[in-house]
């Protein structure tokens, strides 16, 4: 590189240093086109507000969040392990399968990553790595390695195949049922020691972002919520920005724990709504930003395959979750079990091999529609991995996956309605329990909210409305990301909202079924 | 399904290859601001970074600065070897004081040398060089075979090219901190390309500026005072050198010996300053008392007296005859190298008989081997002496420069590391004997410890103590704030941390030398060398920072050369301005204590002066260094009744300021219910810093505004009033 000495003799700065750096110039072409859809208004900001700005400041914000929570699960795990067996009764089996799973399901839905901002599990571990539970500390607890990089590859999908993962053994042991409240606690303590281990070996929050059982679920489905996160105010100060506080952390906040730049964010998938971005950033750019529903499932410009991977496996899962309880299942469930040897539901072959029958499936739809209504010329080059490479199907499954998130998350959500109509009375009993006065036979605790028949209805009205909301975001995106790669415009449109149709029926039919078979 | 196990490379071998994590890249372009190969560009419709392998020659820069660890760099630098600049070794080194290192004798050696420089766009050897020469470009002017330009380059940063040339520890610093090294590789050999530029171009003379009516009084004639006068002389004030010794350039002169570097060399500043001007006045020792005679003669004072106290560490024996210190065996023992039959009377005069031990004279110990140590053994070996260096450090950290210690070696001097005299025993008072014990020491940032068990006895006739230097305790005294440890605390700089300067280095010896680290620590040093220890007197050099290098101490002069003639301080009776340049710096976290900190700013530029509003997290010690004029606001933290104050940050930022020598200052504190001590707690904490509290407000919320702008004025009135009390005021 030529240096210019011209430059260099017209400087006279106290610090010689800025004379001697001749960064190259950032890349600012085609921002426009790569984040124009995705930046919120900047009218929705609510840092705007002092109050609001302060208190996201305030180092004991996300302290505040976490707390609660923490002393609900500590309590979760001490009154499963020593309290009543009868799970109505017990506050840490009631509080955890009754009411949490389906607020956290909300949460999701309406904020987006709102549970990770207040996390008991990570929170609790990033505390342990930090040594404080607020402070700004130059130094952390534990070995701070990176993540391996053949498994940060995978990118959303590890933490698909822990959910997986724990998901059978929720099944197995009838954890959520729930069954013995020991076992939610054991369930808890597990993921609290998981989640510690990772905090102390690896750097930042790896565990949320590469390996919790949530961390995808929560992703996507919170895509479809209002919250776009914290985000650049102004993305020229961003890429002038010569210290990268929010990435490496300032004197006020940490570096991001989620791997996240709030100046190239086009969606809310990867922010935890920490804050730390909005503390650290010496230039004050960083701000809470509102969005509309569903806009960071449509607009965003980069869609990930391990994230559309991700979606199907998920839709696969929670369709077994649902085709779990019908009397067919039942019977080949018990047939395997007979053969190969496992002592009950689920068997792990048929758990496997139901969702990916359906990831498959969904998958070779896909597939038929790539080949069908796909353009033979719009197979563009580009990049190798995983999570950006192109090809035709590719062109088609992973914008349509992304549609598809409404009405998987409705779907998910639909099936927690249950516990919560039927059962979520009984967390006032299981409090006065463990004060030693709560009953099964008080009125309370045979309270239903809704009865059957109405939770299935309700049931099938939040499919409707995941459909509806899957359909109208398909139906964007076809537009704007198939039709350019298909030989038939309204054919691809009029395609893929079929099959988001047919999706919201296959759900909708399922609890029918599931209701009839109970 | 099938996953790609692979990100963006391109297949090969043989040459490096880049890897960026596509699941993590943020493309926040740090590692394409900084490739200096511009093989890293942005895909910007993912908007993630991209790689082209055929460009990258694996520099590893990318890996560095990536805050996100998103890169993987594979396989080999491409990368030319070192080519390095000749030695002269004597076949015999007895009584040869000719010079060891003769750097590159020819243009091609140093093209060839400049061609391996990358030309980085954020150039980590600059942050590594002390005085942080721009090294890319005067790298360039090589290239560019312009060595006019070179030095042009070369003078902007440093006056003792070609000295730093010869005794810098290059190896810890630009050499050290060059993204080859911090790679793995071989450096570029910026130190020997520096010496080259002063070898084939002699070293421009200071220019005198415009007479700018300040009178500076420097007290010592080391590299520091050196920097300082000639910045001061170019700036156009009037120098006066008070030196102690009959000739100047204090360690220059009789610390370094000629074999390193040549009187000639070191003796070249002073000729030039004197040339251009400055007063030197030699045999002249200023005390503690003399500091303040100074005041009363000159505008400022800068102290730069060295730390000349050898260091005696109290081990049993270290009484006996023929145990002495660094300083008296060198000052003698290169007079007597130089001098006609010098080396026979000074061997007789120290008590050896030629020949007892072999060949040799007999055998000196030296205690220590850093820099100053392997100079006193290699003396020693040059008067006909067996030397023997003892060090208790571990040998991976060194403080010596590794060419410099294997000098030593191939001349015969032993180096024994992890060693440690317990003690010394004689017979009739003279010594003869040391016995050592092993130590351990597990990482550079800890003491070693010394091991139990079975010592080793060494026949001694000569103990030199080579520990190191202190500052004169009479001196330290009369400077407050003396010495300054040169540990950055703290977050470091994150221009610093995007450098990739602090990253974990491949290098084995930047791994155990962190080259980034001693880095920020030496930026303590030169930034506080900027701001006085009290009103008129600046310390720099050993006097400010304890025992240092020569490069540091120069730059240390600069920078206070640079202070003072932005500051113009006068002496009493002396007609000067009252305060031009203000800083007005806050704690706030809703805005409104940033809001009265921006209206009192407004007022005092209404007024004329030049101010810089800043939070208190982005003000260090250049920003208070370009003061004349320090406002101080803070919201009110606590409790209504219990630990209300300062707000935290405010308090740590307060107690953790460096001397401010006498500058007006005024404080202000945002509060809804009581202030109660707040004012207070701020006045007192800058007093103990040595500033001048000259107004105070507690604002009530409601008229902020009014009470900003009276404050302003009230401190403005106050710093004024100073100066008039003082002297006489000039102007409004």
């Amino acid at each position: 590189m030529a240096i210019d000495l011209q430059q260099h003799r017209s400087t006279g700065q106290a610090d010689p240093i800025p004379a001697a750096v001749h960064l190259r110039p950032a890349v600012r072409s085609g921002i426009e086109e790569r984040f124009g859809a995705s930046d919120p208004e900047p009218g929705l900001e609510l840092t705007r507000n002092p109050r609001v700005a302060r208190l996201v400041r305030n180092r004991k914000f996300q302290f505040l969040l976490i707390l609660p929570n923490q002393i609900v699960f500590w309590t979760v795990i001490f009154v499963g392990l020593a309290g009543t067996a009868v799970p109505g009764l017990n506050f840490g089996a009631a509080i955890t399968w009754y009411v949490w799973f389906c607020l956290v399901f909300v949460m999701m839905v309406v904020v987006g990553r709102a549970w990770c901002a207040m996390c008991p599990f990570g929170g609790f571990a990033e505390w342990v790595q930090r040594r404080t539970f607020w402070q700004r500390t130059q130094k952390v607890l534990g070995l701070g390695r990176k993540f391996p990089e053949p498994l940060a590859r995978l990118g959303f999908l590890i933490p698909v195949a822990s959910f997986l993962l724990l998901t059978w053994i929720e099944e197995f042991f009838n954890i959520a049922g729930p069954g013995n409240p020991a076992d939610t606690s054991w369930m808890v303590v597990g993921i609290v020691s998981s989640a510690l281990i990772f905090f102390l070996v690896f750097e930042r929050r790896t565990f949320c972002r590469y390996v919790c059982p949530l961390s995808t679920l929560i992703g996507t489905v919170g895509s479809m919520g209002s919250v776009a996160g914290f985000r650049t105010k102004d993305r020229e100060v961003c890429l002038s920005c010569q210290t990268k506080d929010c990435m490496r952390g300032g004197n006020d906040g940490y570096g991001c724990p989620w791997y996240t730049w709030p100046g190239s964010a086009d969606s809310n998938l990867s922010c935890g709504l920490c804050s730390e971005c909005f503390k650290g950033c010496s230039e004050g750019n960083v701000g809470l930003f509102l969005q509309k529903p569903l806009t960071s499932v449509i607009v965003p410009r980069r869609r990930r395959a391990d994230v559309a991977w991700g979606i199907a496996i998920l839709w696969g899962l929670v369709v077994f979750q649902q085709f779990n309880a019908t009397n067919v299942y039942a019977s080949m469930d018990s047939w395997l079990n007979k053969y190969l040897l496992v002592p009950h539901y689920p068997d792990p072959v048929d758990y496997v091999g139901i969702i990916a029958a359906v990831t498959i499936l969904t998958a070779g739809l896909v597939w038929l529609i790539a080949k069908a209504l796909g353009r033979n010329d719009a197979v563009p080059t580009g990049p190798t991995n995983f999570v950006d490479r192109k090809s035709r199907f590719r062109n088609f499954f992973v914008p349509m996956a992304y549609g598809l998130i409404p009405v998987v998350g409705a779907d998910y959500f639909a099936r927690q309605l249950p516990k919560f109509f039927k059962h979520s009375a009984r967390v006032v009993p299981a409090v006065a329990h463990i004060a030693g006065f709560g009953s099964a036979k008080s009125s309370i605790y045979g309270f239903h909210i809704l009865s059957d028949g109405w939770i299935v209805v309700v049931q099938v009205l939040v499919i409707v409305a995941g459909t509806a909301a899957a359909a109208w975001a398909t139906w964007r995106i076809a537009g704007r990301e198939l039709v350019p790669v298909s030989r038939n415009a309204l054919a691809v449109r009029l395609t893929t909202l079929g099959v988001v149709l047919a999706f919201g029926a296959l759900a909708s039919v399922l609890y029918v079924l599931m209701h009839a078979a109970s | 399904m099938a996953i790609a196990m692979t990100e963006e490379r391109s297949a090969g071998t043989g040459r490096p290859s880049v890897r960026v994590l596509a699941d993590r890249c943020a493309g926040c372009q740090e590692c394409v601001l900084r490739c200096p190969t511009g093989a890293l560009g942005m895909d910007t419709d993912r908007w993630v970074a991209t790689a082209d392998d055929e460009r990258c020659v694996g520099c590893r820069q990318c890996v560095r600065t990536c805050p996100f660890s998103a890169i993987v760099v594979e396989g080999p630098a491409m990368v030319a070897p070192r080519v390095s600049g000749t030695t002269a070794h004597p076949e015999s080194v007895l009584a040869d004081i000719s010079e060891v290192r003769q750097g590159f004798t020819d243009w091609e050696a140093a093209l060839a040398e400049a061609q391996r420089c990358l030309a980085c766009p954020d150039p980590t050897c600059v942050r590594g060089c002390p005085a942080h020469n721009d090294i890319p470009a005067f790298v360039a002017a090589i290239r560019d075979r312009d060595l006019a330009g070179a030095h042009e380059v070369l003078q902007r940063t440093s006056v003792l090219a070609d000295v730093c040339s010869r005794v810098c520890n290059q190896a810890a610093q630009c050499e050290g901190a060059c993204t080859w090294s911090l790679a793995g590789e071989a450096p570029v050999a910026i130190g020997q390309l520096e010496r080259f530029v002063t070898d084939h171009a002699p070293v421009p003379p200071p220019v005198r500026g415009p007479d700018a009516d300040v009178s500076v009084g420097v007290v010592g004639a080391g590299p520091a005072a050196i920097g300082a006068a000639w910045s001061l002389i170019e700036a156009g004030a009037s120098v006066t050198v008070y030196e102690k010794d009959p000739v100047p350039s204090g360690l220059l002169g009789w610390g370094i010996p000629d074999f390193t570097l040549p009187q000639a060399v070191a003796q070249r500043p002073w000729r030039q300053l004197e040339a251009a001007g400055v007063e030197l006045r030699c045999d002249a020792e200023v005390d503690a008392d003399g500091i303040e005679r100074l005041l009363t003669e000159h505008d400022a004072v800068i102290v730069a007296a060295g730390a000349s106290i050898p260091v005696r560490p109290p081990i049993p024996g270290a009484d006996l005859d023929g145990v002495t210190d660094a300083t008296t065996f060198l000052k003698t023992g290169q007079a007597a190298l130089e001098a006609e039959g010098g080396r026979d009377r000074w061997l007789a005069a120290m008590g050896f008989t030629p020949g007892v031990h072999g060949g040799s004279a007999g055998h000196v110990l030296v205690l220590g081997a850093g820099n100053t140590a392997m100079d006193v053994a290699r003396t020693a070996r040059r008067l006909g002496l067996d030397a023997t260096c003892v060090d208790w450090l571990d040998r991976r950290f060194a403080l010596a420069r590794p060419d410099e210690l294997d000098e030593a070696w191939r001349e015969g001097v032993g180096v024994r590391f992890s060693r440690t005299v317990t003690r010394l025993e004689g017979d009739a008072k003279r010594v003869r004997r040391a016995y050592l014990a092993r130590t351990v020491q597990p990482s550079a940032d800890r003491m070693p410890k010394v091991q139990r068990g079975e010592q080793e006895t060494l026949a001694v006739d000569l103990v030199v103590m080579a520990m190191g230097y202190r500052v004169d305790p009479a001196i330290a005294g009369a400077l407050p704030g003396t010495p300054v440890r040169r540990q950055a605390a703290g977050l470091p700089d994150r221009r610093w941390m995007a450098s990739g300067v602090l990253a974990n280095p491949a290098s084995e010896f930047a791994f155990h030398n962190p080259v980034g680290q001693l880095a920020l620590g030496r930026e303590v040093g030169l930034q506080t060398a900027s701001l006085p220890v009290r009103e008129r007197v600046w310390v720099i050099g050993d006097t400010l920072t304890g025992p240092a290098t020569v490069v540091e101490a120069m730059a240390q002069g600069r920078r206070a050369a640079s202070a003072i003639m932005a500051g113009r301080p006068s002496r009493p009776g002396k007609g000067r301005a009252g305060p031009r340049r203000a800083l007005v710096c806050y704690a706030s976290v809703g805005g409104r204590t940033a809001g009265v900190a921006h209206k009192v700013a407004e007022e005092l530029t209404a007024k004329g002066l030049a101010v810089r509003v800043l939070p208190i997290d982005r003000v260090g010690r250049e920003e208070l260094a370009a003061t004349d004029l320090l406002v101080v606001g803070s919201w009110v933290e606590g409790l209504v009744v219990a630990k209300v104050g300062p707000a935290r940050a405010a308090r740590a930022w307060l107690d953790g300021l460096p001397r401010l020598g006498g500058v007006p200052a005024a404080v202000f504190c945002t509060y809804e219910i009581d202030p109660r001590a707040t004012l207070d707690v701020m006045a007192k904490a800058l007093e103990s810093r040595g500033a001048r509290v000259v107004a105070s407000s507690a604002l009530r919320r409601g008229g902020d505004d009014v009470a900003a702008i009276a404050l302003a004025r009230r401190t403005l009135a106050g710093a004024r009033d100073e100066v008039a009390a003082a002297g006489v005021l000039n102007g409004s």
